[in-house]
């Protein structure tokens, strides 16, 4: 188990050196000088001395090898390097939103959640009608894009009906649609996926016996095939992360809630490079965080995982 | 877009699913399929269904609403929405089905290099892989767009990169157990030749579900692009382009729901009949 | 040395008018029967307000100078001098003012026992140290930078006395000083260095800056020994309120459905249709403050083929139908302009015979022109040139409405045979594609006080760009007779000659079809109910709390 944690981590904190690698060697794509860019881009026309010592300040003469090699060692220390449009640190930038739109991301992936098992378990036990309805609600909603409902969440439960706030600020109440937005196309998502294997434990031997023992269905359903049938989504929660953070980009911006995703969506807007990385950087680290403790997870519980496929 | 892996989960569940529902056509897929040939009509020749000019400008019958006149009401201009909306069928999908194509190519070469190529090259494509699923979602896109600009091309470049590995570690555990399965098995201690097996036996067998895979992807790669127009990043007004249609029409959300409505509609009809009939052609394909 | 202005918002200038100017300044209209319990103000409360421009990169205005600094920094900095509605300036912490003789030297008397918020004290060296850190190449300032141009020195006479130098008369200096960029920051805040001064700058202001949190807010809390409003202002003392919540809320809907729900009080940029709404209700209130300076206009890159004919501007000019559009996109809340100017300077002179939409007339000018073929697209082309005219668009800087203006005009021209080509673009690209001088067409809008602003925008000195990278005169316009007439009017006293001067320069203008006027530049404020005292400054238009409260 210890040697398969170990590998486990040097396989993460190779996908993180290569994950800061290959930023760093995407953004030299980037048309145009590093050193305009950082004094306000091509309107701002800055003089040849500006330039240059901003060059100097930022290590941009040296050699790209040297500058790579400076880039790891302040990552490795925390230094996501300083933001070209907002003239800050990115690192306390970024950890100071991260907050925020983890909230938003757990509470989104706790509701798909329940989503996802009252409709499964609603549809598996009202027969083929009632499977066919759930499953085409499944489709419907892992279909609906984020911007497109959040819109219709406003204009429904904040314009026409005027019970929930449109933007997302302090308070509860600010959380109800962007939660509801991000949990529903996943919920769908999860219905799906939750769908086979609850059937599939529904007509297990051990189910089978527990009815025959007199146990009422909702019984069954709850101990038995539930935990059976959150096995394959548990696994997915990696994957579901990385949705509801791409999903935070667009909420974030239509309920004008502070949150990693507009802090990203504004710097892609604005090409503030250095931001845009930190903040890939910090979601892949969380990312890999996430896949690497779930997968560990289910390896201990699950014991027939263990040999790697 | 690593809905791709997703979408491989589900399709091994629906798989073993569909042993229980009937076979016969469903009113379901019936209507996908309708839907579906609709669309591509509306794609392909869009004057049979809206006549109208989706570029022309009425502005004193602004902010129409729905009536018989205009079906889906008009925009800002005085447009009409319903020939906007059908006339943007074709840049949606046509972006949809690049997105796609860009992602399954490089899901194929990646793909069957990892599959075929032996336990060296197996493994580092794996490591790639691992890498650039760390890009999750939209930021693999984000990123593309940061460094090309933003307009159509980087968006459904964008788009079809960050559906890349997803595509590719199907493909490769799709070849992998073809590979390891009986049949091929035989047919090498039959003493047939390594490529004999790889075309007769398993490509068909490993492409028949990237059809499925294709058409589950194009819905998803249609909703992420018309994200990135929304976000302003793809399609630009005044393209008849249904994100870009709706990043219009989020202004006046208050005062005209139709111009926002309407094109989000489309968006959502044409996953969802992507979506079912990817499901379809999977059953059937697994009952042929 | 240092990055210049945020390149996301709107850069904008205000500097002189005469003293004499009597225009309205600002008209304020309220929808909706007036509050009953409007009589006392109530103190306390908390007041969220919601902006739709960028957030500033920098809350002190005097680095870079845009209006969403202007906007923050209304509320916790103040400036020597203030205009009233009539135009004229007033006092504000600076008590007197007298110019000398030769108008080459200012002397101003500031108001006694003001503090800047850290306690320490408003007087003649701050004043001295606030123009040295404008005119510090260090700063950044340019809208400032700009507005002192012909200052040559500062004296502290007296604690409470500041001469200023000048290198020749400036009969703009007053109007100047009275701009937000050019407010007095506490000397101490400013030793801090710029990265501290920023994230709060120290003001004489009714309210200071306790935190910014970027990307969210700025929270800002009275300051209980607030005693220097301006001249006009409705009472002396702290202000009523005790907190402002300062949001960025960039989604015009939501920051329009966010005042419906009570959850902001107070939203600027507001557009057109949610201003018919709210008119059409009784709950919420409309500011409507335009911003004094140029109207909005697009102007035509005279430099360059093919409008460096004049005929081509012109026909361009009549082929755009640009009346149905404003009453269909601004549904009633704006004017169409025939002007250079905004409505609310006295000087404006108005063409309206020059502005109509006669695309038959510009088809023949086209002919005349040359452009006599078409191509297989219905687009003029002349020598198998195409026609064209490439048309960066900000999409910070014009609003939805007005980009689908322009995406009419396109249509319109396109009947014609122009091929307009609309690129919308961020800030620092579309500011790429200027200095490139990549455009036959652009939109910018110039916000001034007073017909000076034709200076800048159409003397040929604009032409080049400033230090900070900035051009103003984007019509290229390179006429020594209108160069020769606005710099006599920047420097003629005498009211009548200076109107006629004026008037004869705009004649120049808008008879050569340098610009397609559209209407004012657009500033709509929306309050919530129970908002009461609310005013906008009538410098530029900035809306002040200093007299605001909440009812219960």
């Amino acid at each position: 188990m210890l040697r398969l944690v170990a590998a486990r981590l040097g396989g993460a904190a190779f996908v993180l050196w290569a994950v800061a690698t290959l930023t760093f060697f995407a953004v030299r794509l980037i048309p145009g000088d590093p050193a305009e860019a950082i004094l306000g881009g091509p309107g701002s026309q800055a003089s040849a001395e500006a330039m240059a010592s901003v060059r100097a300040e930022y290590g941009l003469d040296q050699p790209l090898f040297v500058q790579y090699l400076a880039q790891l060692g302040r990552l490795a220390t925390g230094d996501l390097g300083r933001s070209y449009a907002l003239k800050m640190d990115v690192a306390p930038l970024v950890f100071g939103q991260l907050g925020g739109t983890l909230v938003l991301a757990g509470l989104s992936l706790a509701l798909a959640w329940v989503i996802a098992l009252v409709l499964a378990t609603w549809s598996t036990r009202g027969g083929r009608l009632a499977a066919r309805v759930g499953s085409g609600l499944e489709i419907v909603a892992a279909s609906l894009p984020h911007f497109w409902l959040a819109t219709a969440l406003i204009v429904l439960f904040s314009i026409w009906l005027g019970v929930l706030p449109p933007i997302s600020t302090v308070g509860p109440a600010g959380l109800v649609l962007p939660v509801l937005t991000l949990a529903m196309p996943l919920a769908g998502f999860l219905g799906q996926i939750m769908r086979e294997p609850l059937l599939a434990a529904l007509e297990s031997p051990f189910v089978l016996s527990a009815r025959a023992r007199g146990e009422g269905p909702r019984g069954i359903r709850w101990t038995h095939a539930i935990r059976h049938a959150a096995l394959p989504a548990i696994s997915l929660s990696g994957w579901a992360f990385g949705s509801l953070i791409s999903g935070a980009v667009v909420v974030e911006t239509v309920f004008a809630r502070p949150g990693l995703g507009r802090t990203l969506l504004n710097a892609v807007t604005v090409r503030d490079v250095p931001v845009v990385v930190g903040v890939v950087l910090v979601v892949a680290v969380a990312y890999i965080l996430m896949t690497l403790a779930t997968d560990l997870a289910s390896r201990i519980a699950d014991p027939r995982l263990r040999p790697a496929p | 877009m690593s809905d791709l892996a997703v979408q491989a989960e589900l399709g091994l569940g629906a798989r073993r699913l569909a042993a229980r529902l009937p076979r016969r056509i469903g009113i379901a897929e019936g209507l996908a399929a309708a839907l579906a040939l609709f669309l591509v009509v509306a794609a392909l020749a869009p004057q049979l269904v809206a006549p109208g000019n989706p570029l022309a400008i009425d502005p004193l019958s602004a902010f129409q609403s729905p009536s018989a006149g205009h079906l889906f009401g008009t925009d800002e201009s005085g447009r009409d929405i319903y020939t906007r909306v059908i006339h943007g069928a074709g840049n949606s999908l046509l972006i949809g089905v690049l997105a796609t194509a860009i992602g399954l190519g490089f899901g194929v070469v990646l793909g069957t290099m990892a599959g075929m190529l032996g336990r060296v090259v197996d493994f580092s494509v794996n490591r790639v892989l691992e890498v650039l699923f760390a890009f999750p979602g939209l930021l693999l896109a984000l990123l593309v767009i940061v460094i090309y600009g933003p307009g159509v091309a980087t968006a459904t470049l964008a788009v079809g990169l960050s559906t890349a590995p997803g595509y590719a570690r199907i493909i490769r555990s799709q070849l992998v157990s073809v590979r390891s399965s009986p049949f091929v098995e035989a047919a090498t201690v039959q003493g047939l030749t390594p490529w004999r097996i790889l075309t007769r036996h398993i490509l068909p067998n490993t492409l028949a579900p990237l059809v499925v895979l294709a058409t589950l992807g194009i819905g998803q790669a249609i909703v992420w692009a018309t994200a990135l127009s929304y976000l302003g990043l793809g399609a630009q007004p005044p393209a008849a382009e249904w994100g870009a249609m709706l990043s219009a029409g989020r202004t006046y959300i208050t005062s005209a729901w139709w111009m926002s409505f309407f094109p989000g509609l489309f968006i959502v009809l044409t996953a969802v009949s992507a979506t079912a009939l990817g499901r379809a052609i999977e059953r059937r394909m697994r009952h042929a | 040395m240092h990055p210049t202005g945020n390149p996301r918002t709107r850069r904008t200038l205000i500097a002189g008018a005469t003293l004499t100017v009597a225009g309205l300044l600002l008209t304020a209209c309220t929808a909706g029967p007036a509050s009953t319990t409007a009589d006392k103000p109530v103190v306390g409360g908390t007041l969220t307000y919601a902006s739709g421009d960028a957030e500033p990169d920098c809350l002190d205005p005097h680095v870079g100078g845009n209006y969403p600094q202007a906007l923050a920094s209304t509320q916790f900095l103040e400036s020597l001098v203030s205009r009233d509605t009539e135009g004229a300036i007033i006092p504000w912490l600076a008590s007197t003012w007298v110019e000398g003789e030769d108008g080459l030297s200012w002397e101003f008397t500031l108001k006694d026992n003001v503090f800047f918020s850290d306690g320490s004290p408003f007087d003649a060296a701050a004043v001295e140290a606030n123009i040295a850190h404008l005119q510090d190449p260090a700063t950044g300032s340019s809208t400032g930078y700009l507005a002192l141009a012909k200052v040559t020195g500062t004296e502290a006479v007296s604690t409470n006395v500041v001469r200023l130098t000048l290198s020749e008369p400036d009969s703009a200096l007053l109007e100047s000083l009275s701009q937000p960029w050019l407010a007095m920051e506490a000397p101490s805040g400013l030793a801090r260095g710029q990265e501290e001064n920023c994230a709060a700058p120290i003001g004489t202001g009714p309210f200071v800056v306790k935190s910014w949190v970027k990307q969210d807010s700025i929270i800002l809390v009275r300051n209980d020994s607030y005693g220097s409003p301006p001249a006009d202002a409705a009472h002396d003392g702290p202000a009523y309120l005790e907190k402002i919540v300062w949001r960025f809320i960039p989604e015009s809907a939501s920051r329009y459905a966010a005042l419906q729900a009570g959850q902001v009080d107070v939203i600027d940029n507001a557009q057109p249709d949610t201003i018919v709404q709210a008119e059409q209700g009784d709950s919420i209130r409309h500011l409507d403050a335009p911003r004094p300076g140029a109207s909005n206009r697009i102007e035509l890159n005279s430099s360059i083929a093919p409008f460096d004919d004049p005929q081509v501007r012109e026909a361009f000019i009549l082929s755009a139908n640009i009346d149905d559009g404003v009453a269909s996109l601004f549904q009633g809340t704006t004017k169409r302009s025939y002007s250079a100017l905004s409505s609310v300077e006295a000087l404006a002179v108005d063409r309206k015979d020059l502005f109509g939409y006669d695309p038959k007339a510009a088809g023949k000018l086209l002919d005349a022109a040359g452009w006599t073929e078409r191509d297989p697209d219905g687009y003029r082309t002349k020598d198998g040139k195409r026609l064209s005219v490439r048309f960066p668009i900000s999409t910070n800087q014009s609003i939805p409405a007005e980009q689908s203006l322009f995406e009419q005009i396109q249509a319109t021209a396109k009947e014609t045979g122009f091929d307009v080509r609309l690129t919308p673009l961020d800030l620092g690209s579309w500011y790429g594609a200027l200095g490139a001088g990549e455009y036959d067409a652009v939109s910018a809008p110039y916000t001034k006080v007073g017909p000076d602003v034709l200076r800048i925008l159409f003397h040929s000195d604009g032409i080049t760009p400033a230090p900070s990278g900035y051009f103003a005169n984007h019509a290229q316009v390179n006429d020594p007779a209108l160069d020769a007439l606005l710099t006599e009017a920047g420097r003629e006293s005498a009211a009548d000659k200076r109107k006629a001067l004026y008037t004869e320069a705009q004649e120049r203008v808008l008879e050569g079809f340098y610009i397609l006027p559209l209407y004012d530049q657009q500033n709509h404020y929306l309050l919530g109910a129970n908002v009461e005292g609310v005013r906008a400054l009538p410098t530029v238009s900035t809306p002040t709390f200093s007299d605001a409260w909440l009812n219960g």
